[in-house]
């Protein structure tokens, strides 16, 4: 019998915010070790980001590949001022959300809601119809018009981190953050299903 | 719904770094695909089965001795099985060829409540029958070494028993039915008896012969070469044969809607690929069995077996079952790593089975080993960085599960049965090198082809081919509270 999934991608204890940093100024620096220390320790930090954007594991795992691949060669673009792992959230939520856009453009349309978009096809598409979805298309609609609230709203929402975080991911100060994602809940609202 | 842009981007990558993938599917997908061949599965003869093959001795489990009569030794399982998916009820006539290993007033077979036995017959006369719990007693005085054929039919809502493990991928075990009434079964380390009336212990191999009439357009599945094929309006009937003795947790049944497809390996054995129609993405990650057996044959040598196929199903885990692999749909189960992994097993686990399932470890640990150096061969993690993140966990393992060799009997299956014995395995080959070791690898196949086996047998096995004092090594790793030191110590 296959081993366990929930203890095949953890090879040993979990590395330190630290131990993460360090890894990652190294790689930056071309260590090839280093990068695959690096990746590897990653993977269920990344898959777990992945899963709770995409909640089939296929698609999760399509996410968290393309999340390796794009930490692998963009290394080079995270500043090292803030934590290696909430640039690593970006990256991953970033991944997780252009998988779903490839998903969504490869299934089969089978109505348009009212805002022009064409839900993909449960039939078809290995996305689980779930709020998340609801949550993503609306992101996708806000975009649109006013994208400089999407990250925020989709690293709070979608992924959960702390307003300091993301303020400082970001580059702006808390309060704005704060206004921001509060002027892109409200956008959103209408757009979640159930309008609640 | 895979995406080939992104495979584009993993060779591009893999080029110039070694990247660690999410499934480790970067590797072998950039292989040339094998061939698939679309319609007309293949059907070939039945052989008169060879009952000597099936010759065992049975014992007593010592972790999971509620299952299984050592007083039988089932040499020949004949299986007609009828599934009716709405009304959720399994129709089985079951004949077995066994022999007695000892005079008893009484033997028993393993069989699940919900299925009620409604004739028993001993070599053609009627034979009383009780059942108590799971246990179905045969009331009939046998000699030591008697041959008897006891015939079996019985019906009810087969459904599925809770398996003694606190693995996160599966809680029950045998005869699993889908929302939509397809069946599915993994039974490790037993449930066969879910399905039909068994001696459900590993020391006991037999040979099967497993006919299933499924509803019209669906195909039921099992192990072994299809040795009739009938689709019907009504119903379809399939026959398989299994020619070579397997113990019943090695047993698959599957049954639903299934497409049929084919690859090849270098050494040309076929490989039939069943998926549930309408599944593209598990039609197209199965192929990489293809290229995984050409991988294990260099190793392991030839593929023991007459036939090989691999069946996707609805379940979270995947299963070595013999010849024809029981995989789940998930992205990690449908991983040409974890798919190497259940071939790998068709040697280690399979020809040669442990007799007891306190030596499941025989089955993990190499296969464990075999499945990180595949890893590291086809751009995954490096086989050092592997063993060094492994020999980091290897004494939470001992204090959580306990020894490989002595774990909680339900805490069947967790990592202390994989990674431990892994890293045993990859002291001795470092060792004696790769060469060595794989020659060594083999030579115990060959000596103990289609048996069951233990822990000394094993260690004798090496002792003598390496012509070294091991039995120390071996129990410090097996049964140690501790993680031993590095290296083999010479003795």
């Amino acid at each position: 019998m296959v081993q366990d999934m929930n203890t095949s991608g953890e090879p040993g204890p979990a590395p330190t915010p630290d131990e993460l940093d360090d890894w990652a100024r190294r790689a930056q620096a071309g260590d090839t070790a280093a990068l695959e220390d690096l990746l590897g320790a990653l993977r269920p930090r990344v898959l777990n980001i992945c899963r709770g954007v995409l909640p089939h594991s296929g698609d999760a795992e399509d996410a968290c590949q393309e999340a390796l691949l794009n930490v692998a060669t963009k290394i080079g673009s995270w500043h090292g001022n803030g934590r290696f792992t909430t640039w690593l959230h970006a990256v991953a939520v970033n991944s997780a959300r252009s998988t779903y856009r490839r998903l969504k453009n490869q299934a089969t349309p089978v109505d348009t809601d009212e805002h022009g978009w064409d839900r993909p096809d449960p039939r078809t598409t290995s996305v689980i119809a779930g709020t998340r979805l609801d949550l993503l298309d609306a992101m996708e609609a806000i975009e649109q018009d006013h994208p400089q609230f999407v990250e925020q709203l989709l690293l709070r929402d979608v992924y959960g981190l702390p307003y300091d975080e993301i303020a400082r991911l970001v580059g702006a100060p808390l309060g704005t953050v704060k206004a921001q994602i509060h002027h892109g809940r409200k956008l959103a609202r209408p757009l979640l299903r159930g309008d609640r | 719904m895979t995406a080939p842009g992104v495979a584009g981007l993993a060779l591009a990558v893999l080029a110039t770094t070694t990247v660690v993938g999410c499934s480790s599917e970067a590797g072998p997908a950039l292989l040339p695909d094998a061939e698939v061949v679309e319609s007309g599965v293949p059907v070939s003869d039945r052989r008169e089965p060879d009952l000597e093959l099936a010759l065992s001795e049975p014992r007593k489990d010592s972790v999971y001795p509620q299952v299984g009569d050592p007083g039988v030794d089932a040499l020949h399982y004949a299986l007609d099985l009828t599934w009716q998916p709405g009304r959720r009820l399994l129709k089985g006539r079951s004949r077995m060829v066994f022999r007695a290993t000892r005079p008893a007033p009484r033997f028993q077979l393993d069989l699940a409540r919900p299925l009620e036995v409604t004739r028993a017959r001993l070599d053609g006369r009627p034979v009383r029958t009780t059942r108590r719990g799971k246990n179905l007693v045969v009331h009939a005085p046998v000699t030591a070494d008697q041959r008897l054929t006891l015939t079996v039919a019985y019906a009810g809502r087969a459904r599925p028993v809770p398996a003694p493990t606190t693995r996160s991928d599966f809680s029950t075990t045998g005869f699993t039915v889908t929302r939509t009434g397809e069946v599915w079964t993994m039974q490790e380390p037993f449930g066969a008896y879910t399905w039909y009336p068994v001696n459900d212990q590993p020391s006991d191999k037999a040979l099967y012969d497993v006919t299933v009439h499924a509803p019209a357009r669906w195909t039921g599945i099992s192990n072994g070469r299809l040795v009739e094929h009938e689709p019907g309006r009504r119903r379809t009937t399939t026959r398989w044969q299994l020619d070579e003795p397997a113990s019943s947790y090695l047993m698959t049944l599957a049954i639903g809607d299934y497409g049929w497809s084919s690859g090849r390996t270098k050494s040309g054995l076929r490989i039939d690929y069943w998926v549930p129609r309408g599944k593209p993405t598990a039609k197209k990650k199965v192929r990489a069995a293809a290229r995984a057996m050409d991988w294990a044959e260099a190793r392991l040598g030839p593929y023991p077996f007459s036939s090989l196929g691999l069946v996707v199903t609805e379940s979270d885990s995947a299963m070595e079952t013999q010849t024809m692999v029981t995989l789940g749909d998930t992205g990690y189960v449908l991983s040409p790593a974890v798919i190497l992994h259940e071939l790998v097993h068709q040697w280690y686990g399979d020809q040669v089975s442990p007799d007891d399932w306190r030596d499941v470890w025989l089955n993990e640990g190499m296969t464990m080993l075999m499945q990180w150096l595949y890893e590291a061969d086809t751009g995954g993690v490096p086989i050092k960085a592997t063993v060094r993140r492994a020999r980091q966990l290897d004494q939470l393992l001992r204090d959580e599960h306990g020894p490989p060799g002595d774990y909680d009997a339900g805490e069947f299956g967790e990592t202390n049965i994989y990674w431990s014995p892994a890293l045993m395995w990859n002291e001795l080959r470092l060792e004696l090198g790769d060469k060595r070791f794989f020659e060594i690898a083999r030579s115990w196949l060959a000596a103990h082809d289609n048996q069951s086996v233990n822990r000394d047998d094993i260690v004798a096995h090496w002792e003598a081919e390496t012509g070294r004092e091991l039995y120390a090594f071996f129990d410090a790793w097996i049964m140690g509270r501790r993680t031993p030191a590095r290296g083999v110590p010479s003795s």
